[in-house]
C-alpha cells in the first residue's frame, strides 16, 4: 500500500517506493537452498555475500566504457585488441574479481572483436552462457535461450533481422561462439555524427545489444530497442533442415 | 557431445518432484506479481541471491556451472516449460539438487515451512 513519510528536516515528503507485500513460494524456496547449502557446508555464508556483492555491482555500463575510450583512444583500442583483460584494468575492471581468480563462470580471458566496414560480428554460446560478464553484467534472458543458441549460428542473417538489424550481403557475418576458455565481446564501428563527441557522450549510445552484436550503435539512440518476441519458428521454412522445432 | 545442449544432463533426474510442482503457481511469478503492486523492477528481489548461489555451488565443486547449466536448459524446455526465466532458473537449480542429492524433499520442505513462518512473523 503506498505511503508517505516525512524526513527528519520535515521539508519535504515523498511516497516510499511501491514493493511487492506477499510471500510467494519462490522466494521462500530460494532462501530455503541457500540456507541448506551453507548449513551443509557446501560453501559459507560469507562466500555468498561476496559473489552476491559482486553480481549487484556488475552491469554494462563498463563495456560501454571501454569501446567510447577504444572509439577515442587509438593506443587504447590497440591494447584492448591485444590484451583485454589488462586493457580492463585501465577503466576499473578487474577480472580477478570477487575471489582473487575470477567466477567460474568468467574465465580470465577476453577476446574483444572489431567489426570493420565489412566484417560485423556477433556472439552467443551454444554450449550454455557463456558472457563476459565483468563488462557487461548478467546476459540478457533471450542470449541464453536455447533458441538464440541453436539458431544464430544457423541463420545468423534472419536471426539478427529479428532483432531489427537487417546488413547488406557485402558485411560479413562472423558469429563468434564462447566457450569454457574464452569470452568474446564485440567492438562495433563508431556511427556517423559522433564526431567530436566526449567518452562519456559516446558510451551513451554504446548498449548491451551493441556489444553482443545483435544492434550497432546510432547517434540518436541510448538503449536497446524494446524487441517484440518471436516464437521459434524457422526463419526461411524451404531452405532450412527440419530439425528445428 | 552436442552443442546445443543434447547430451544428457549427468546425474539429474527429469520427472517430477512433487515438492515443486505444488509450488509451480504462474499466477505467483515475478511478471504477474510486480505489476499487481505497482513494481517495475522486472527482476525478483532474489534473483541475484540465486546467481550468487549457482556461483558458490560451482567455486565450491558441488554443482559445477556447465553440468547445472545444461541440466537447466534439459529441464527448461520438458518439466517447466512455460515457466518464466527467474523462477525457471530457481526451479531447475533445486530440482538439480534434489537430483544430486544435494538435498532432501523432506528437509526442504520442513525449511520451507519454517522459513515462510519466520518471514510472515508479526
Amino acid at each position: 500500500m503506498p505511503h508517505t513519510h516525512e524526513h527528519n528536516d520535515g521539508d519535504h515528503e515523498h511516497p516510499a517506493a511501491p514493493m511487492v507485500d506477499e510471500i510467494t513460494d519462490f522466494e521462500v524456496l530460494e532462501i530455503a537452498v541457500r540456507e541448506l547449502a551453507i548449513e551443509k557446508g557446501l560453501f559459507t555464508a560469507e562466500d555468498h555475500r561476496k559473489f552476491t556483492e559482486w553480481a549487484e555491482s556488475i552491469g554494462p555500463a563498463a563495456g560501454s566504457r571501454l569501446v567510447a575510450k577504444a572509439w577515442s583512444d587509438p593506443a587504447f583500442k590497440a591494447r584492448v585488441l591485444t590484451d583485454a583483460v589488462a586493457a580492463c584494468r585501465e577503466i576499473g575492471i578487474d577480472w580477478t574479481e570477487p575471489t582473487g581468480s575470477g567466477t567460474p563462470s568468467d574465465y580470465m580471458e577476453l577476446r574483444v572483436l572489431e567489426d570493420t566496414p565489412t566484417v560485423h560480428h556477433v556472439i552467443v554460446c551454444t554450449l550454455c552462457s557463456c558472457y563476459p560478464r565483468p563488462l557487461l553484467g548478467h546476459s540478457p534472458y533471450w542470449y541464453r535461450s536455447p533458441n538464440y543458441r541453436r539458431r544464430i549460428i544457423r541463420w545468423p542473417r534472419p536471426v539478427l533481422a529479428e532483432f531489427g538489424l537487417t546488413l547488406p550481403p557485402e558485411v560479413e557475418v562472423r558469429v563468434e561462439d564462447s566457450n569454457q576458455k574464452c569470452r568474446f565481446m564485440v567492438l562495433p564501428l563508431r556511427p556517423p555524427g559522433t564526431e567530436n563527441w566526449t567518452e562519456e557522450q559516446l558510451a551513451e549510445i554504446v548498449t548491451r545489444d551493441c556489444m553482443i552484436g545483435v544492434a550497432l550503435p546510432r547517434a540518436d539512440r541510448k538503449a536497446d530497442d524494446v524487441r517484440p518476441v518471436h516464437k521459434a519458428r524457422r526463419p526461411v521454412p524451404d531452405a532450412h533442415d527440419q530439425r528445428e522445432g | 557431445m552436442s552443442a546445443d545442449g543434447e547430451a544428457p544432463a549427468a546425474g539429474t533426474e527429469l520427472s517430477p518432484i512433487l515438492l515443486l510442482e505444488t509450488m509451480r503457481d504462474n499466477d505467483k511469478t515475478w511478471e504477474r506479481l510486480a505489476p499487481r503492486y505497482g513494481v517495475t523492477n522486472p527482476d525478483p528481489p532474489w534473483k541475484v541471491s540465486l546467481y550468487a548461489t549457482c556461483e558458490c555451488l560451482a567455486a565450491g565443486e558441488a554443482l559445477p556451472a556447465l553440468e547445472r547449466r545444461r541440466a537447466e536448459d534439459r529441464l527448461g524446455e520438458t518439466l517447466y516449460r512455460g515457466t518464466p526465466a527467474p523462477e525457471q532458473q530457481l526451479l531447475a537449480l533445486a530440482h538439480i539438487m534434489l537430483s544430486h542429492g544435494l538435498l532432501s524433499e523432506e528437509d526442504l520442505a520442513r525449511r520451507m515451512t519454517a522459513i515462510r513462518s519466520r518471514l510472515e512473523a508479526s
